[in-house]
């Protein structure tokens, strides 16, 4: 069973044509990887994949819970860590009780536990992409996908988000991750290459 | 749809604009900046003016400074909600797109939004009537009220119209001044309306029935229901446009 099917994907913004009928598909505990170019259409494929923005033609399936990282860390400037928390389980539907032991994990793991009450706009740009990464994770998704995850993690942060996707894959997770460099491509089980807006 | 969502959208979008310090002087501040200028400045000189909303042809004899300082009471109230509400849609609209990605609905989040700001209405027109008590004797104070809050509806779907159709900030600021000053702020000042060359325009803006309804109630002992019904049917027409807009930009596109 597909957790992710893409197909015929295209979008044009004017007479520029980003993505050329794009298709893939993802089965569960699979981690994928796009990479490109700045400018390659990498984000777009993730804002279509995820129904930020609609495509000119093709289709998407997915299945499951959606976890989605943005490549922007999107946080209200205003609110606590912990408001964040409580303000996106609101969204995913998670009760009290599992928010705080999944948000207290979660703190742990990555670090950032002590910036809890903090303001987004206190914090660092480090910090911030943590909890970007976090609020993906929140409610343990069947499909995650993650637009330049690791920017801004320091080298600790970098291994430990790697140990954290294997977790996610052993449980069942599908993961797709668009960057514009890729190290250690043994990690992946493929990795596409976005050129002149198709998919190699 | 989900009440918890709305309740925790509604706690987080009090949190986030009392947090931010230049909200909270310009709701203080402003109308009493405004109310002691006019205070100050405007005549004392009795004059009579009709109201145009009133059905019968009746002339009512106040100084001008006390038209002057109920007029500016409505303008501030209506200026200030509709800057808010610009903000409540407009400012990380990107982050409410992510809630809705996440799995809040549009609805769920404009409703929030628009709860936000029916709170802010019924401060800010409690306080502006608080503040003007001090300098105006005012014949129905709850009905004053009203209209004061009756502005705050008007202006703050209109600014929650121009949050959702227009992005940029400066943008809807503009839009946010230009009407509101010479909709708000001029055209609808009793004075000014009773000699206007022609008034039908100003009675098809969005301000002409709250600032009746308010005029009515701090001078006369008439009804204002026929301007409360207009102004609210004005201000549900902004709501529903802004809804449809809001919805239509933030709904997942699959």
């Amino acid at each position: 069973m597909m957790v992710l099917k893409v197909e015929n994907i295209a979008k044009a913004f004017g007479k520029n044509k980003v993505l050329k009928n794009v298709s893939f598909e993802m089965k569960p505990s699979s981690l994928y990887g796009i990479v490109g170019e700045n400018g390659s259409g990498k984000s777009t494929l993730l804002k279509i994949i995820v129904g930020e923005w609609k495509s000119d033609s093709g289709k998407i399936s997915a299945t499951g819970r959606l976890g989605y990282c943005p490549q922007q860390t999107l946080l209200f400037s205003q609110l606590t860590v912990d408001e964040h928390f409580r303000y996106f389980a609101a969204a995913y539907g998670i009760e009290k009780e599992t928010l705080i032991t999944r948000s207290e994990s979660l703190m742990n793991y990555f670090s950032f536990k002590k910036y809890q009450k903090e303001k987004i706009a206190n914090l660092s740009g480090g910090t911030q992409q943590k909890l970007n990464l976090a609020i993906a994770l929140l409610h343990q998704p069947k499909l995650l996908i993650l637009d330049e995850p690791y920017n801004g993690f320091d080298w600790d942060t970098y291994l430990r988000f790697w140990n954290y996707t294997q977790q996610l894959r052993d449980e069942g997770c599908a993961i797709l991750v668009v960057t514009h460099f890729i190290t250690e491509k043994e990690r992946f089980d493929k990795v596409y290459n976005l050129e002149e807006g198709q998919l190699k | 749809m989900r009440t918890k969502r709305i309740i925790t959208g509604l706690s987080m979008i009090m949190k986030m604009l009392f947090r931010r310090r230049i909200i909270l002087i310009a709701l203080v501040v402003l109308p009493l900046v405004f109310l002691t200028v006019v205070e100050l400045t405007a005549p004392t000189r009795y004059i009579p003016f009709r109201l145009a909303s009133l059905d019968i042809k009746m002339f009512i004899r106040e100084s001008l400074k006390q038209i002057a300082l109920v007029f500016f009471s409505v303008t501030s109230s209506g200026f200030l909600v509709s800057l808010v509400a610009l903000n409540l849609v407009q400012i990380e609209n990107d982050v409410n797109r992510r809630l809705v990605i996440c799995g809040y609905h549009p609805f769920e989040l404009l409703i929030s939004n628009l709860l936000a700001l029916l709170l802010l209405i019924v401060f800010i027109a409690v306080y502006i009537t608080m503040l003007i008590s001090f300098f105006v004797p005012i014949k129905h104070l709850p009905l004053f009220i009203f209209g004061l809050m009756l502005i705050g509806f008007v202006y703050g779907c209109y600014g929650l119209l121009i949050g959702s159709m227009i992005k940029g900030k400066l943008e809807g600021v503009f839009f946010i001044v230009l009407l509101a000053n010479i909709d708000a702020g001029w055209l609808q000042n009793p004075m000014y309306y009773a000699e206007a060359h022609n008034n039908i325009i100003i009675r098809y803006l969005p301000a002409y029935f709250p600032s009746q309804s308010a005029v009515i109630a701090a001078f006369t002992d008439y009804s204002g229901a026929n301007a409360i019904f207009y102004g609210t049917l004005y201000g549900a027409g902004f709501l529903i446009l802004a809804l449809l807009i809001f919805y239509k930009k933030m709904r997942i596109k699959k």
